[in-house]
This record gives structure tokens, C-alpha cells and sequence, in this order.
């Protein structure tokens, strides 16, 4: 089965003996190689949809199917892997580590998959070219603008191949060019046929999806495609 | 994940927070020196002890003496009333003297080899040792059979054989270093040396005239002063060869060590028969005449004249001196000739040898034979008893060292979980964001255990190298208070076993304490790890 697949999916957290669903009953599906923006007030329940989606929590109800994975059957090893095998993460405060390179972020995936040292600076320099930076391979984070710091996560999100990536507010840390930028380059990664779906604020960004999923206390709909 | 990558991983997270890291590793490195330097000291110290009794062929010694309370004194120069260590016995109530007749017996019991008897003096028979014309006063004499069974330690020559009958001597290295040798024993060997007596000296070799020169007034015991009515008479000068030097056993005690024989000759002192005097004093002629006549009288009548006066004049020859209130001026003449005692007579005098060490043929036999001599009514000391003593001084100084170190590597260990739990919840973000990108729980605990046990690791290493360093600085220091403590043969190196034991120990130390905190960086829910400032 392809695609992203959500059925009946509630997240609940306990809050002082009441139970609060951050997620309530959702289902959803999501062709692959769709280019979906999530949008919705803050606290609707957003990044806990991206969370469940991308195997980093699991729902306290409901199935998740990601590319023919069902998260609910993985164990932590099994889920540490689809993570690192078929998702790419984005955040918006692009959390490289300080003290390795941009080519040593890029690789770090390849070293919990297990890749030699070698093919993994090979890969790595492929992804830094790939989001433009060829040139800053060695540069330390704080030697970057924070726009090239965002490329340089979206080089590390696509080193193991991923056929998901997930960005939550990846622009919003950026000036308006540089979400530009960063948009555009996702964009070109969803045409070469990974799925990708951006939590957003910016409705700029959101028109560069095909379709737009708004997130209402925890319950989803269909947003306003602008064309 | 490769191993090589946790490694790197581990490591580059130490450098990043280096005063941190520095600060825990120098904990260890506390600890982990301490209790190298400690530990090095304990064994070498063991090692040494038994190298230098199997050495000396001390560790097949049995010392007999009268009193249970006898120091273990392996080379025999001590009377000893030391502190009583390593001594086993069962003497009878009354103190059976060490006689010619006992060490026969000691000699004739089965697997013992030899047995020497020893005599030791501080009387005032020889005062000064005399060296190119320079003199030092003579303190304590001792005379032992050279028959091998004593040993004694030397820094220079060789020890006595029952071959030297020529005034053959050793002089203990305190005598040398006033001597100026200090820097060369080896330069007294063969060296013709003088043993000044006393006045009055009628030992082997005196000229015992049948007229007595006028008697010296004299303070009772006090050294150049030999009293008796032979005052009168010239002090000798005894040639006599060094043909080695003795370690010092650490008292500092000017010593001179000879042959039994020669001893007894210097010693067993020969005594006027009867001696009128020409010219008296008169108040105190009738007082010491009667003194010396009635005694004499007595025992003439009896069968053994001369046992008796010897033993008369043997015992304390300034006593009647004292007693009489000063010496009758004038000379005297000898009535009844010289008596010289035996030297069974001369040993009975003196209450016996002072001691006598028996060796055995073999250390299995050692504990039997000084069973068997404690039957004959004496108790005994061995070398091995010592020897196991000092083992276990050593090893109560290795426990309690020991132990030091272990508290300090125990605090040591708390600075590591610190470290750690510090450590987990700075990078918290970052086992968030390493947990998104694919690694394991496994993986993170691998990071943060590796992380620690390299701590652990490097505070050991470092803590070996330094406790090498240290070792190797204070070796001189430390073997000079060993061979003032006449243990030689010093080598103080640090075993590679305790290298590796200490590397080893402060790595599971670090392992150990970085486990927990390393779990709880495993166990961390992802989403909140990201969302963690
Ligand atoms: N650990 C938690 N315990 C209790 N409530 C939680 C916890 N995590 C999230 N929530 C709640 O779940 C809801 C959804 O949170 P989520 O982070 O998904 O919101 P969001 O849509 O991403 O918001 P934002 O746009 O501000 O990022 C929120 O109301 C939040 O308070
Ligand atoms: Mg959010």
C-alpha cells in the first residue's frame, strides 16, 4: 500500500486525571509523492500529526500506515530505522549540532544506518550540493546564515533516501526570501517524487501545495486550495 | 552503527564541554595516581622483604633465646629487648641458660645444619679502635661461630669463616662513615686496624706479671676505666684485620663483629691468684684485704680454687674497687700465680651465650626443629614467622591504603554521574533530534556509557602515568629509607599488572556510573526531547 494512511488515529495526553485528545478520530490519507501543506491554529494539534506520522510518537488509538509500514507492529529498533530510512525530518529551528560540520550533520543519519565512512561523505557532499551549499561542506553551523543552516537540514533529511519528509514550520525561522528559497528547494525534492508535507503558518507557503489539511482542535479538514 | 562511530561520537562530546570533562577526569586521575603509587609501595615493600630474607638465608634461621620476648634479629648483634614480635615459645619459669651443652643438643637434633652461638658485651675491655692513627671509642662487641648459620648483611668485603683465626674483624658502616669511607667501604677491606684495651686488660696476649703496678682510681663501669687490682697494669693494643663491613640495621650502633674465639680471648680475663700489697692505705687496707683474703680463703680450702676466683674477679672486677671506698695505694705482688677460667668456665660466669641461631636444611623443617628446641626448655624466633608477620603488616598497609583509594575513586565515580546526568540533560535536544534522525535507544546509551567509561579511562591512564612519574621521582628517596632500614635490593616499579588494573577499574568505574544517566538519556520520549529548551 502507498501513500500515508490514518485511521481512526487520537492522541491523548492526561492532564491532572482529564483526558485531553491533542488528536481526536482522525483519518486521513495522503497520496505519495503529494505535496500537502497543514496549517491550523497554534496548538490544534499540528506537530503531534506530523509526530505520528513520522513514527517519533505513537497514537494512544487508531492505525498508522506509512508506505506500507504499520507503525503500531515496529518495535523502538524497527521505528528507529523507518525513521531514519523513510522519513526525512525538518525543524523549524533547524537543530544541527553545533559542533560538526555541515558534511558531519549531513552524515549523521548514514551513521545510524550504518554506512561505511567513506560512502557516507560521498552521500553527504551529494545532498550539500543538492541543496546548494557544495561549497560550505566544511563550515561549522554558527559559520552559516540561518537560511543555508535550513538547507544544510534539509540535506541531512534527505540523506538516507527518504520517501517522506516532514518539515514543521520550516520557514519560520527565516526572513521571507529565504522561506522562498527553502520552499523551492522542497518543492523540487516533491517533484522528483518524495512525499512531503509542510506544517505552515504562511499562506505563501501553503500555496505551493497541492492540497492543504487544516487542523481544528484536533480534527482535520480540508483547506482552500488557492490556485 | 559501526563501533568506531560510537567511539567518535562519545569522544567528540567530551571535547566539546572540555572544562567539564577535564574536571571529572581529573577526579580519577586523583584517585587512580593515589592508588598506583599506594599499591606500588605495598608490593614492592612485600617483594623486597621476602627477596632480602631468601637472600640472606635468613628465612632458615630459628633464634634461641631464654626470654619469650626476644626481637627477631637476624643478624644476632642485638641483645634485644625490642618489641616482641613474630616469637613463639615455651620457656620454662626459671630462664634456662643458652650453655655449650644446649647448642650441642640444638646442633644433634635432626635437619638442623649448623647452630652459632653468640656473645655480645658492652664491658669495658677494649676501649677505642684505632685507624692510621685516628681513634673512635668501641660501644658493643659482638663474637659469633662464622659458621655460615649468621649472615650477616654487608655494604662492603665479606663475612667471617671459621678460617679466620688472625684477628680477622667486621666493622658496621656507622664506624665507617665516621671514618670518612663513607663513599668507599670497599677501601677498609684488608685494612690493619688496632683494638686498644683498657688498662688492667689480662685477656689473651696480655704479659701477667707477678708484681702489680700501684692500682688507678677509677669511676665504677665507666668507660677507659677497667678498675680491679690489675688496674695498675698497661692497656694493649690488639692488631686486628677488617675483612668486611656491616649494613647498618638502622640504630646507628658503632659495631664490631669477630669470631666467637677471638672474642672469648679478649674476654675471658685472667685473674691474680692472690696479691699482697707492699704499701696500704690505712683505712681501707684492713676493709679490702680482709674482703679479698677471706674470700679467698674460703674457697682455697675447698676443691676448685681457680673456678671460684674467677668467678670472684670474673663477675665484677670494679666491684670490690667500689665497695672499698677507693683503691690501697701502692703495688702489689701476685702470691698464688695467674688463673685463667675455661671457656665453659668463662660462658658459665656470664650466665650463658646470649644467644644461639640454628639453621635448618630446609624451610619445610623449620617450624618442626623449633618445636623440637622448645622442648629442650628455650624459645626460638624464626625468620619465617617474622617474615609472615611483615606479610601481613604489609598486607593490613595495602588494605587500608587500598581502601583510601577506593574512596577516593568512589567520590570520584559520583563526579562521573554528575557529569553524566549533566551532561544527558545539556544534549537533551540533541538525543531528541538523534532519535528523529534514526538512532536507536540502544544507540544513545551506547554514546553516553561509552562516553563515560572513556572518562573513567583517560582519569586512569592519565592517573598510571603520573603515579609512574611520581614513582620514579621518589624511588631514590624512598630506597634510601629502605637500606636505612637494612633492607636492600629495592625495586620500585610499577607492575604492569597494576597498570592495567587500575586503567581497567577506573574504566568500569566510569562505565558504571554513566550506565544510569545513560538510560535515562535512552529512555527519553523524542517529542519532548525536541521540545526541550
Ligand atoms: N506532553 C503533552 N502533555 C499535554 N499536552 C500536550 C503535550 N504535548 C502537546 N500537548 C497538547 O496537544 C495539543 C497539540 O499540540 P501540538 O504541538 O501538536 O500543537 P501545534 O498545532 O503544533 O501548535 P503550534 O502551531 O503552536 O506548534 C496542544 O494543545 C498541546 O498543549
Ligand atoms: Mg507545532
Amino acid at each position: 500500500m502507498n501513500g500515508i494512511d490514518l485511521r481512526q488515529v487520537t492522541r491523548s495526553y492526561q492532564l491532572g486525571g482529564e483526558s485531553f485528545d491533542a488528536l481526536h478520530q482522525v483519518d486521513l490519507h495522503i497520496d505519495k509523492g503529494s505535496f500537502v501543506a497543514i496549517t491550523g491554529p497554534s496548538g490544534s494539534g499540528k506537530s503531534t500529526l506530523a509526530n505520528i506520522i513520522g513514527g517519533l510518537d505513537r497514537p494512544t488509538s487508531g492505525s498508522v500506515n506509512v508506505d506500507g509500514n504499520d507503525l503500531a507492529k515496529l518495535n523502538d529498533s524497527d521505528l528507529s530505522n523507518f525513521r531514519n530510512r523513510t522519513i526525512g525530518f525538518i525543524f523549524q529551528s533547524f537543530n544541527l549540532k553545533a559542533d560538526s560540520t555541515a558534511v558531519e550533520n549531513v552524515a549523521l543519519p548514514l551513521i545510524f544506518a550504518g554506512i561505511a565512512p567513506k560512502l557516507r561523505k560521498a552521500r553527504a557532499l551529494e545532498c550539500l550540493d543538492r541543496v546548494g551549499l557544495g561549497d560550505r561542506a566544511n563550515h561549522l553551523p554558527n559559520q552559516l546564515s540561518g537560511g543555508q543552516r535550513q538547507r544544510v537540514a534539509i540535506a541531512r533529511a534527505l540523506a538516507n533516501h527518504p520517501s517522506v519528509i516532514l518539515a514543521d514550520e520550516p520557514t519560520g525561522n527565516l526572513d521571507s526570501a529565504r522561506g522562498k528559497e527553502v520552499i523551492e528547494i522542497l518543492s523540487e525534492l516533491n517533484r522528483d517524487g518524495i512525499t512531503l508535507l509542510v506544517i505552515t503558518h504562511d499562506l505563501d507557503v501553503a500555496s505551493h501545495a497541492q492540497r492543504i489539511i487544516e487542523v481544528h482542535d484536533g480534527a482535520v479538514r480540508e483547506g482552500r486550495v488557492a490556485s | 552503527m559501526r563501533k568506531a562511530d560510537y567511539l567518535s561520537l562519545s569522544l567528540r562530546s567530551l571535547r566539546r564541554s572540555k572544562v567539564r570533562s577535564m574536571l571529572t577526569i581529573f577526579a580519577i586521575v586523583i584517585g587512580a595516581t593515589g592508588i598506583t603509587v599506594m599499591l606500588t609501595f605495598v608490593t614492592s615493600v612485600k617483594n623486597l622483604t621476602v627477596a632480602s630474607f631468601v637472600k640472606t638465608g635468613q628465612i632458615l634461621q630459628i633464634q634461641v633465646s631464654q626470654s619469650k620476648d626476644l626481637q627477631y634479629d637476624p643478624n644476632g648483634t642485638n641483645g634485644g629487648h625490642g618489641d616482641a614480635f613474630a616469637s613463639s615459645g615455651s620457656s620454662a619459669n626459671a630462664p634456662k641458660p643458652l650453655s655449650v651443652e644446649l647448642e650441642n643438643k640444638i646442633a644433634a637434633l635432626p635437619n638442623v645444619t649448623a647452630v652459632s652461638a653468640m656473645l655480645r658485651s658492652r664491658n669495658p675491655f677494649l676501649s677505642h679502635i684505632v685507624y692510621k692513627g685516628k681513634q673512635w671509642v668501641i660501644e658493643v662487641v659482638v663474637g659469633y661461630e662464622p659458621n655460615g648459620v649468621i649472615a650477616p648483611t654487608l655494604v662492603a668485603g665479606r663475612t667471617l669463616t671459621m678460617a679466620d683465626t688472625h684477628n680477622e674483624i667486621l666493622i658496621s658502616r656507622p664506624y665507617a662513615d665516621v671514618m670518612g669511607y663513607s663513599k668507599n667501604y670497599s677501601a677498609l677491606i684488608g685494612q690493619k686496624f688496632i683494638l686498644q684495651t683498657n688498662n688492667g686488660y689480662t685477656g689473651a696476649g696480655a704479659t701477667l706479671p707477678n708484681k702489680l703496678p700501684p692500682q688507678v682510681q677509677c669511676e665504677q663501669n665507666k668507660r677507659g676505666c677497667f678498675g680491679g687490682p690489675t688496674s695498675g697494669l698497661p692497656a694493649m693494643n690488639i692488631p686486628a684485620t677488617v675483612v668486611g663491613v656491616l649494613e647498618d640495621d638502622g640504630s646507628r650502633q658503632p659495631l664490631i663483629m669477630m669470631p666467637l674465639s677471638l672474642f672469648v680471648g679478649i674476654y675471658n680475663a685472667s685473674t691474680p691468684n692472690n696479691v699482697r700489697y707492699d704499701f696500704q692505705n690505712q683505712g681501707n687496707r684492713g676493709n679490702n684485704l680482709g674482703n679479698n683474703q677471706g674470700n679467698n680463703q674460703g674457697n682455697n680450702q675447698g676443691n676448685n680454687q681457680g673456678n671460684n676466683q674467677g668467678n670472684n674477679q670474673g663477675n665484677n672486677p670494679g666491684s670490690n674497687q667500689g665497695n672499698n671506698q677507693g683503691p690501697p695505694q701502692g703495688s702489689g705482688t701476685v702470691i698464688g700465680g695467674w688463673v685463667r677460667p675455661t671457656t665453659t668456665e668463662f660462658l658459665t660466669n656470664n650466665g650463658g651465650f646470649d644467644s644461639l641461631m640454628a639453621k635448618a636444611d630446609k624451610l619445610e623443617n623449620v617450624a618442626s626443629i623449633a618445636n623440637n628446641i622448645e622442648r629442650l626448655g628455650v624459645s626460638t624466633t624464626t625468620g619465617l614467622a617474622a617474615l609472615n608477620d611483615q606479610k601481613a603488616q604489609a598486607n593490613v598497609i595495602g588494605l587500608v591504603l587500598g581502601a583510601l583509594g577506593f574512596v577516593a575513586l568512589f567520590i570520584a565515580a559520583l563526579g562521573v554521574m554528575n557529569t553524566m546526568i549533566m551532561s544527558v540533560l545539556q544534549r537533551t535536544r540533541e538525543i531528541g533530534v538523534m532519535r528523529a534522525l534514526g538512532a536507536r535507544r540502544r544507540t544513545i546509551r551506547r554514546i553516553f556509557t561509552i562516553e563515560a567509561t572513556a572518562i573513567g579511562f583517560l582519569g586512569g591512564f592519565i592517573g598510571v602515568a603520573l603515579g609512574s612519574i611520581f614513582v620514579l621521582v621518589a624511588k631514590p628517596v624512598i630506597t634510601n629509607m629502605v637500606k636505612a632500614g637494612s633492607l636492600t635490593g629495592a625495586t620500585f616499579t610499577v607492575p604492569p599488572w597494576l597498570m592495567l588494573m587500575v586503567i581497567a577499574g577506573t574504566s568500569f568505574i566510569g562505565f558504571i556510573s554513566g550506565y544510569f544517566p545513560a538510560r535515562r538519556a535512552a529512555n527519553l520520549d523524542p517529542v519532548e526531547a525536541l521540545r526541550y529548551e
